[in-house]
């Protein structure tokens, strides 16, 4: 890490520190003691500029050193499973997608933090995201209770609703709440090419599942009945699916470019940083790119809002985030040191840092501190609301080829090769053999009329 | 006598270690996937865990709707792509070598698409193909026409994959082509021409015989590299919208790494193999049966 910018960053904290008043007054730094140098493999994702900086100033603080491993997103699973398989992991963290967790807890890859310090407990207010961070092995699932604190988050990623507010008010338009809404404003401010009414992923694969399962969680759908019970019967053939599917589609062909099959998250920021998109739905870690005046022709333009819901519903959020964890195959030295760098990294001054720096923090009363007002984190609030409608999915050890499936055919119905019905039909009768192959109580549901 | 024999016996022996070396790094990575393809693999901190489940994977492999469209995308890539590569590559190489001065720098210029590395390939074609702002729409509007979904439409994604294959990989049998015409006897040319042949005579006559081995030299090399091909599909399209340029490569890193199921890969990458081999042979065959048809004549 650079000295001079440390020592910026560093002295410009402590500032910023002192003006925060009683909030970070309350919390400081944890002093974590003398470690040695540790690694972690950490993805070149949108948020990870503010972690650089969060780290920097861990160094500067402790003078403990940190080795960071940045690796785009297609590289990460890879190198992680390469990591955990070795006799000794070069990395002491790794940062892993919550959809692969199941693999790395079920193969018993990684060390529970209280077998490295029994007395580790994450902070209060550390938001868990439906607790992907604990493994209950005896159920095969991620469950606090009677489970094991495997990790934290490092960002917790969840959709948000991005929509130009300067266009909005000029149009005398209130923020959506409601698809309905959503599907208004766009035939409002569409005006393509030069500017689109919304735009969210459609790319084959984890973009379209991921980015559709807002609809699917807002419309009251599911994959499957109740997999925390043990039931995995096949429910993404439900009419609230299709209406999900439906919903998605219509806004895709009336308000999005014409290549929707093929968008996927680079597009859409592109697409609202350049102006050129009224709305968005993506992850809130997008947000940096927006005020950013190097990428960014919106700067302080763009305003968050929770996911839009169907009438007379809850808006359905769907989580994807990151997990922090510590291989089993590092020397328990370095997995203290991992763990020292972890408790630094969850204390409310840390954390701060860390949202000042640009990265999305994980600890609650940083949204509910004197930041939330401040108009550079005018997302906070947004991100803070939408918790409470957050929900995992493919929370299971063969999410990942449920999620090929229903990324294909969902991608399927999007491009017209297929009816939204026939889509799910398919993906529900493929959804069930998968199961049945793991062994695992399943059926389906009766097919919805093609 | 003994000498010859001592030689012999050393030449023999002196190729062992080569051959050792080629066993170990090629052929036992294959053959490892015979027993991978038989069982389902479960890695763990624990160990490596292995169930004989053969009728499993065969079932997965005979299921397997992807697969099927997989394997159509991929015969249709490889041999529109190297058709149209051999034949531009062919008349390319004709051109150059015909040219009285420059010859050199054509030849340099020609051959940077393959110097190139695939991302920055795919991220330009990616680019070019945009719907919006991309150079072949703007072409496109400029003599009066809408707009194509190069790479978002299904009836044009994989021939726009197509054509980044052939602009990547042209210049590789140019290269291989403008060689060989370099060498060709001058006195049978010469005799041609004193003969009166036109050029298409020259060309079909003279030239395409004389280049035969160069050509399928090119079009094997260039056929099992379409076969292979990975990095810029998966950077232009991923394989989608739907399966439209699904690949086998892409489907088997899909079912390899990202659904992390070992055994199955194994089988699926036995069954690639297969298929490559069964069209390079049923290439191979046509040509001999075309060959033999023209010496018969």
């Amino acid at each position: 890490m650079k000295f001079q910018f440390a020592t910026a960053f560093a002295a410009a904290s402590a500032l910023a520190f002192a003006a925060a008043g009683p909030a970070a007054a309350q919390a400081p730094f944890a002093d974590v003691g003398k470690h040695p140098e540790i690694s972690i493999l950490i993805n070149s994702s949108p948020w990870f500029s503010g972690f650089e900086k969060a780290v920097d100033l861990y160094e500067k603080q402790t003078g403990n050193k940190v080795k960071l491993d940045v690796t785009p997103y297609g590289g990460m699973l890879e190198k992680a499973r390469n990591a955990v398989r070795a006799a000794n992991s070069p990395y002491d963290i790794l940062n892993l997608d919550a959809l692969w967790t199941i693999e790395f807890y079920e193969g018993s890859f990684l060390k529970p933090f209280a077998e490295i310090d029994q007395g580790f407990a994450l902070p209060a207010g550390v938001l868990t995201f439906e607790d992907s961070n604990y493994w209950n092995a005896q159920r095969r699932w991620r469950t606090r209770d009677g489970g094991q604190l495997m990790g934290y988050s490092p960002n917790g990623n969840i959709h948000v609703l991005y929509y130009r507010d300067d266009l909005l008010k000029q149009a005398g338009l209130q923020p959506p709440k409601t698809w309905d809404d959503v599907s208004a404003i766009c035939q409002k401010l569409k005006n393509p090419p030069g500017m689109y009414g919304f735009v969210t992923r459609g790319e084959k694969g984890n973009p379209i599942r991921y980015d559709w399962t807002p609809f699917l969680q807002g419309a009251g759908g599911s994959i499957v009945k109740a997999p925390q019970d043990g039931d995995y019967t096949v429910t993404i053939n439900s009419p609230q699916a299709k209406q999900a599917l439906d919903k998605y589609i219509e806004l895709q062909k009336n308000c999005a470019p014409p290549n929707v099959g093929v968008i996927g998250q680079g597009d859409v920021i592109q697409l609202l940083a350049t102006g050129r998109a009224a709305q968005g739905l993506a992850v809130i870690a997008a947000w940096s790119t927006f005020d950013d005046r190097q990428k960014s022709a919106v700067v302080g333009k763009i305003n968050t809002a929770v996911v839009p819901a169907f009438a007379g519903r809850n808006p359905g959020v769907a989580i994807g985030n990151w997990v922090f964890a510590v291989p089993k195959n590092v020397s328990a030295e370095r997995q203290r040191g991992a763990l020292a760098f972890s408790r630094w990294f969850l204390t409310a001054g840390a954390q701060r840092a860390y949202a000042e720096a640009g990265g999305i923090p994980v600890r609650s009363d940083t949204f509910a501190s004197d930041l939330a007002a401040k108009p550079e984190f005018r997302w906070m609030k947004a991100y803070l609301d939408s918790q409470q409608f957050a929900r995992q999915e493919l929370g299971y050890a063969e999410g990942a080829q449920v999620e090929a499936v229903l990324g294909l055919r969902l991608n399927q119905a999007l491009i017209g090769e297929m009816s939204s019905a026939r889509a799910l039909n398919t993906a529900a009768r493929e959804i069930e053999e998968i199961f049945q192959r793991g062994g695992r109580r399943t059926g389906k549901l009766d097919a919805l009329p093609e | 006598m003994k000498d010859d024999f001592l030689n012999r016996t050393f030449r023999h022996w002196s190729m062992w270690p080569c051959l050792a070396f080629l066993l170990v790094l090629s052929v036992y990575p294959v053959l490892q996937l015979v027993p991978m393809a038989l069982s389902t693999i479960k890695i763990t901190g624990e160990g490596t865990f292995w169930t004989y489940s053969p009728r499993r994977n065969l079932d997965l492999l005979l299921g397997d709707a992807v697969l099927r469209d997989a394997v159509v995308n991929t015969l249709v890539f490889v041999v529109l792509s190297v058709a149209i590569e051999m034949v531009l590559g062919f008349f390319a190489a004709l051109f150059i070598a015909c040219m009285p001065r420059g010859r050199n720098f054509a030849r340099t210029v020609m051959i940077l698409p393959i110097l190139l590395p695939a991302v920055a390939i795919g991220s330009m074609w990616k680019l070019m193909f945009n719907y919006d702002f991309g150079l072949f729409n703007q072409m496109v509007g400029v003599i009066g026409l809408d707009p194509i979904n190069w790479l978002g439409d299904t009836r044009w994604a994989l021939l726009s994959v197509v054509i980044v294959d052939v602009w990547h990989w042209t210049p590789f049998v140019f290269l291989i082509l403008f060689a060989s015409i370099e060498t060709l006897p001058q006195d049978v040319l010469e005799a041609g021409r004193v003969d009166g042949a036109t050029a298409w005579q020259m060309i079909s006559l003279i030239i395409l015989p004389l280049l035969g081995p160069a050509l399928a030299v090119a079009a094997l090399f260039r056929a099992i590299v379409a076969f292979k091909a990975f990095d810029q599909v998966y950077l232009l399209t991923s394989g989608g919208p739907g399966t439209s340029t699904e690949l086998l490569s892409l489907h088997l890193n899909r079912v390899f790494f990202e659904q992390n199921q070992l055994g199955y890969g194994a089988m699926l990458s036995l069954t690639i193999i297969a298929v490559i081999v069964a069209t390079l042979a049923v290439g191979k065959w046509s040509a001999s049966q075309i060959e033999r048809k023209r010496m018969g004549q």
